[in-house]
């Protein structure tokens, strides 16, 4: 089954993200996902994550196809222009890739290019109409497509940047546009998660609740500064407190993991560090969930 | 207004010769109230060119260096008989009006930087990209597109935390600036629709503006 299927189909969904890599060699990567084979249901393939230079999205998607898997073509607007990203979408389609999570991007400065002009000329809701429109048969400048695309779009959303009310509105003026999924920025607490969740639902989406482990203190601290309000008081003291931090927030994952699939649509591993792990806890709540046999 | 801010000092001397006789023009308008480029400036910088064993044999500063009606009126002869060299502490704009006006070498001594906003005496911040499509009576006449680093129409990123923008943390996400001013306009309802792309064909340099009498 698709990514595409399951999501119409209302089962349970799970993604994961990978980065290209920075160079060429992208065995290494393919080998590091083997064993999420069969139980990842899509990975996210990133465009230069954080505006850090590395290969191009398009091309690993493409590798990940070839190697057996469901990749999701991940899109920004800061190094393209209109027809550099429609040119490239149509390439996507025609080299089989059917998921995209289209985004505005990171600043370039952010990255280790800060030298690079900054694009950004469309911003994320643009992007995800243009591509519904492909899905349509138009292209932006209103010209017909020989073939329609059929693109499975997704976009993000960051439930603790603001301000709240025009980060809800943006969120739908995306589903609007044609976004199907969103995905999430980490969730560290069931009740932002199921907050986040009934956001998305409501206004028509369905809701892949992102998940980034804790690995130590440090990350707890920098996650709590990336995202104020995101990582629990009761979490850090938790992972100060435990000999092991990093099995500490493993095992928080999981807890978390399990209770939104209760409610979410799916859930997004941010980081696979724990391959093996990662992939027993896939095989585990695929049994023990109704909506994922 | 257009901001400038004075280049580092070798910079300027990398492009002058001693034996030349230097003038020195500054523009009254912008460079003048940014403190980087108005007759004060110039004077200094004479006084550090004399310094360093340069000659300047002429200073002025009109009232706007890029109009050329005045710069004929007033001091291109002058130049002419006087120099063999200028140093132009007017924007971009009036620089090339003197380039274009004379046989002798004109070097810039500034940075030409935006159009500024003096929103507390002497700061001043780019309030407008001259883009050639305003918006901001859309946006609470507040512009997303000069004060947001990435232009967003659609409202702000995922990057802006606490009130903060992503790319500069000591600067305000302006979204945040757009929706109390239109909360109290009672205007917000507006920021629901979605806004088409914008229109870059109206923002390709160098543009050109003709009043007709």
């Amino acid at each position: 089954m698709t990514l595409h299927e399951k999501l119409s189909s209302g089962k349970f969904v799970i993604t994961a993200e990978i980065a290209p890599p920075r160079g060429t060699e992208w065995k290494k990567v393919i080998e590091e996902i083997e064993p999420l084979r069969g139980r990842v249901d899509a990975f996210n393939v990133t465009d230069c994550q954080r505006s850090m230079l590395r290969m191009s999205s398009i091309a690993m998607s493409k590798i990940l196809l070839d190697s057996g898997f469901e990749p999701i073509l991940q899109l920004t607007c800061r190094d393209r222009n209109r027809i550099a990203l429609q040119s490239e979408l149509l390439g996507a389609a025609a080299l089989g890739i059917r998921n995209v999570c289209l985004m505005t991007g990171d600043f370039t400065t952010l990255g280790d290019v800060p030298q690079a002009k900054p694009v950004f000329d469309l911003d994320s809701v643009q992007l995800i109409k243009s591509v519904s429109d492909m899905n349509r048969g138009k292209l932006i400048n209103g010209k017909d497509l020989d073939e329609p695309t059929s693109f499975t779009i997704g976009a993000v959303f960051n439930p603790f940047a603001g301000p709240k009310r025009l980060q809800v509105w943006k969120l739908e003026k995306k589903i609007r546009a044609g976004a199907v999924f969103i995905q999430t920025q980490p969730v560290y607490d069931v009740k932002t998660a199921r907050e986040v969740a009934e956001t998305i639902k409501d206004l028509g989406g369905k809701a892949i609740i992102g998940l980034l482990p804790i690995r130590s203190v440090r990350m707890a601290n920098f996650m709590e500064k990336l995202n104020p309000g995101s990582v629990p008081t009761d979490l850090r003291r938790a992972v100060e407190k435990a000999e092991n931090p990093a099995e500490y927030g493993w095992k928080y994952t999981i807890d978390l993991a399990k209770a939104i699939s209760e409610f979410a649509d799916g859930i997004h591993f941010m980081l696979v560090g724990k391959i093996e792990e990662l992939a027993d806890f896939i095989t585990y709540l695929r049994n023990n969930h109704g909506r994922n046999e | 207004m257009v901001t400038v801010k004075l280049k580092p000092i070798e910079e300027i001397l990398k492009y002058l010769k001693k034996e030349w006789n230097v003038g020195i023009v500054g523009c009254e308008i912008g460079s003048s109230r940014c403190k980087n480029g108005g007759l004060r400036e110039a004077k200094k910088l004479a006084e550090v060119l004399a310094l360093n064993g340069y000659t300047v044999a002429f200073i002025s500063s009109p009232g706007g260096t890029c109009i050329l009606e005045r710069l004929k009126k007033n001091i291109l002869r002058d130049i002419e008989e006087k120099c063999d060299v200028v140093v132009s502490l007017a924007c971009g704009a009036g620089t090339q009006v003197l380039a274009e006006n004379l046989d002798i070498p004109v070097i810039t001594g500034v940075d030409t930087l935006f159009i500024g906003a003096e929103t507390d005496s002497y700061t001043f911040k780019e309030y407008c990209i001259a883009c050639g499509n305003c918006i901001i009576s859309s946006t609470g006449g507040i512009c997303p597109v000069a004060r947001c680093p990435k232009s967003l129409l659609n409202g702000p990123c995922g990057g802006a935390i606490n009130g903060r923008c992503e790319v500069d943390s000591s600067m305000p996400c302006i979204w945040y600036v757009i929706e109390k001013r239109m909360e109290e306009l009672e205007t917000i309802a507006s920021l629901k629709l979605p806004q088409p792309p914008a229109d870059h064909s109206k923002f390709i340099h160098p543009r050109e503006l003709k009043v007709e009498d």
